[in-house]
């Protein structure tokens, strides 16, 4: 496959490697570094400041063989949404998965190149264990996936995991995180009921009060929405723009209305590549690349 | 539009009959214009109420635009130069509906000027007419063709036709002075050379619709030229 750049995008980490390279003293390496941070793929982003860098990253499933995403470098800004968008099997899905090493599930998955940063620290590198980097981004399913277990348990789980034990402060971080989650109101007479009798719309934002209830600094969605119906979806969305002032939200949508309406940036991937990265409204007014334009458009899919 | 079909058959269809009828539209308010000032030039009634009486399909063709594109952006919710070909369409209907307007003002004054002797000077506003309504067939070649380059050129004679009204009217603004038999004549070729130039700014109106429709850039009350059409006007 040709290897293409995506608009707006240099992909740095071999330039980094060559700058590396050539700069003996770290100095001149941090040097490098700043210059190379310059021609990033952020000049969209008006200096907003970053939360995840995604450098040259490719990554396969069946140990190397075969790449399904290919030297994908992108910049997610801080307390921002940033929509993932793309036909069926073009690695948006992966990539998002690859945030929070949920990959590292699958035996023969590896990432062949590139690394991935969130606050400055790669999250592959040995000090990082998984399960930390997990709390620090947390993540929310297609399918709403509460536990067997009461309202009040689904959200008090990830809390008492860190320790807490005491029950006021259990309970105050329950009530902070369904209210965060828009849910408060409509559960808080039923806290000990089961999560199970809960509408799927209730159940999928009782997911995200589970997930922001360990304080997070970024949110994962993999289509959050598509098993809702249209009232539930909305409230979700709501719900999601209102979480963007305290949290960094990475979404992945097949819904092409969706990432316009909820997202400040939106990148299109196709065929494993990152293909156009750029604000909603340039992605969805004037696309840069002809087949991000086909795709948002129904021309191809 | 962008190239290549659309993957529902339907939205194609929905796009083709909503240019089509923007462009039956503009062969309207052409046709309508042309009669109306051939009913001045050639003291023809027909022209004059046939002119007035056409604007009426016009007026259901502009309404029927819209809920095309209303219908259009409901169903297929239409981004990136699909919306802006929605948008556009439905503007330049708009803009057609008042060129068509001005048709009909015109004929009304020149089924009046048919009670008083001909006036020689009327033949002075033909150069207007010719300016005004090479104006509007190349906006609505460039509608048509999706051409941004034509659309820019339009846009460019502005001044020229401001300079041809001012100069017709100055005319008759003169032949004013000291008349006492026929001033109202020569009052309506004033208001006539107006709505020609007026027709002629509604021809900018649609050509700057293209240039949005095809670049995405607005270039309205000043705006900047994208860069491409900057490169051809060099």
């Amino acid at each position: 496959m040709t290897q293409k750049k995506p608009q707006n995008i240099e992909p740095t980490a071999s330039a980094i490697d060559q700058a590396v390279s050539q700069s003996p003293s770290s100095e001149h390496t941090e040097q490098a570094k700043a210059q190379l941070a310059q021609t990033r793929p952020t000049n969209h982003l008006n200096g907003l400041k970053t939360m995840v860098e995604i450098d040259d990253l490719s990554f396969s499933y069946d140990m190397g063989k075969t790449n399904t995403l290919q030297n994908i470098t992108l910049d997610i800004p801080e307390k921002q949404v940033t929509a993932f968008i793309g036909p069926s099997g073009c690695g948006k899905s992966t990539l998002i998965r690859c945030l929070n090493r949920m990959n590292d599930l699958v035996e023969t998955s590896r990432i062949t190149s590139g690394q991935i940063r969130i606050m400055d620290q790669n999250i592959h590198s040995k000090s990082v264990s998984p399960i930390e980097l997990r709390k620090q981004v947390g993540m929310v399913f297609q399918k709403y996936n509460p536990f067997p277990k009461s309202i009040y348990d689904n959200v008090a789980y990830g809390p008492r995991i860190q320790g807490i034990k005491k029950k006021s402060l259990l309970d105050a971080a329950v009530e902070k995180s369904l209210r965060g989650a828009a849910l408060w109101d409509e559960v808080k007479d039923r806290l000990k009921d089961s999560a199970l009798g809960l509408s799927g719309g209730q159940q999928q934002r009782l997911c995200i009060a589970r997930t922001i209830a360990v304080r997070p600094k970024v949110i994962l969605m993999d289509e959050p929405c598509s098993a809702l119906d249209p009232i539930a979806t909305a409230k979700v969305e709501e719900l999601i723009l209102e979480l963007r002032q305290d949290f960094t939200i990475v979404i992945v949508t097949h819904s092409m209305q969706q990432a316009s309406r909820i997202s400040d940036q939106t990148a299109f991937f196709y065929l494993g590549e990152l293909i156009e990265y750029n604000t909603t409204e340039h992605i969805f007014t004037n696309p840069s690349i002809k087949q991000t334009e086909d795709y948002i458009s129904g021309r191809f899919g | 539009m962008p190239n290549g079909d659309h993957i529902l058959s339907t939205f194609n269809d929905a796009q083709r009959a909503l240019k089509e009828a923007t462009l039956t539209m503009g062969a309207g308010a052409q046709r309508n214009l042309e009669h109306a000032v051939r009913g001045l030039f050639q003291r023809n009634k027909e022209f004059c109420n046939q002119a007035i009486a056409d604007d009426e399909d016009e007026d259901k063709l502009e309404i029927e635009i819209d809920r095309m594109g209303m219908n259009l952006i409901i169903k297929f919710r239409p981004v990136a130069s699909d919306l802006r070909m929605v948008i556009a369409s439905m503007k330049t209907a708009s803009n057609l509906e008042r060129i068509s307007d001005q048709a009909v003002s015109i004929a009304k004054r020149a089924r009046k000027m048919l009670k008083n002797p001909e006036l020689a000077e009327v033949s002075r506003v033909e150069g207007l007419y010719q300016v005004t309504a090479t104006m509007l067939a190349d906006a609505m070649t460039a509608y048509s063709d999706s051409n941004a380059e034509l659309a820019l050129d339009i846009v460019e004679r502005e001044k020229m036709l401001k300079k041809t009204q001012k100069t017709i009217s100055r005319f008759f603004a003169k032949k004013l002075e000291g008349e006492t038999e026929q001033y109202r004549d020569y009052l309506d070729l004033v208001f006539i050379c107006r709505w020609l130039e007026r027709a002629g700014n509604l021809s900018i109106n649609i050509a700057e619709d293209v240039i949005f429709e095809e670049t995405s850039t607005d270039i309205r009350h000043g705006g900047d030229l994208p860069q491409a059409l900057q490169d051809f006007i060099g």
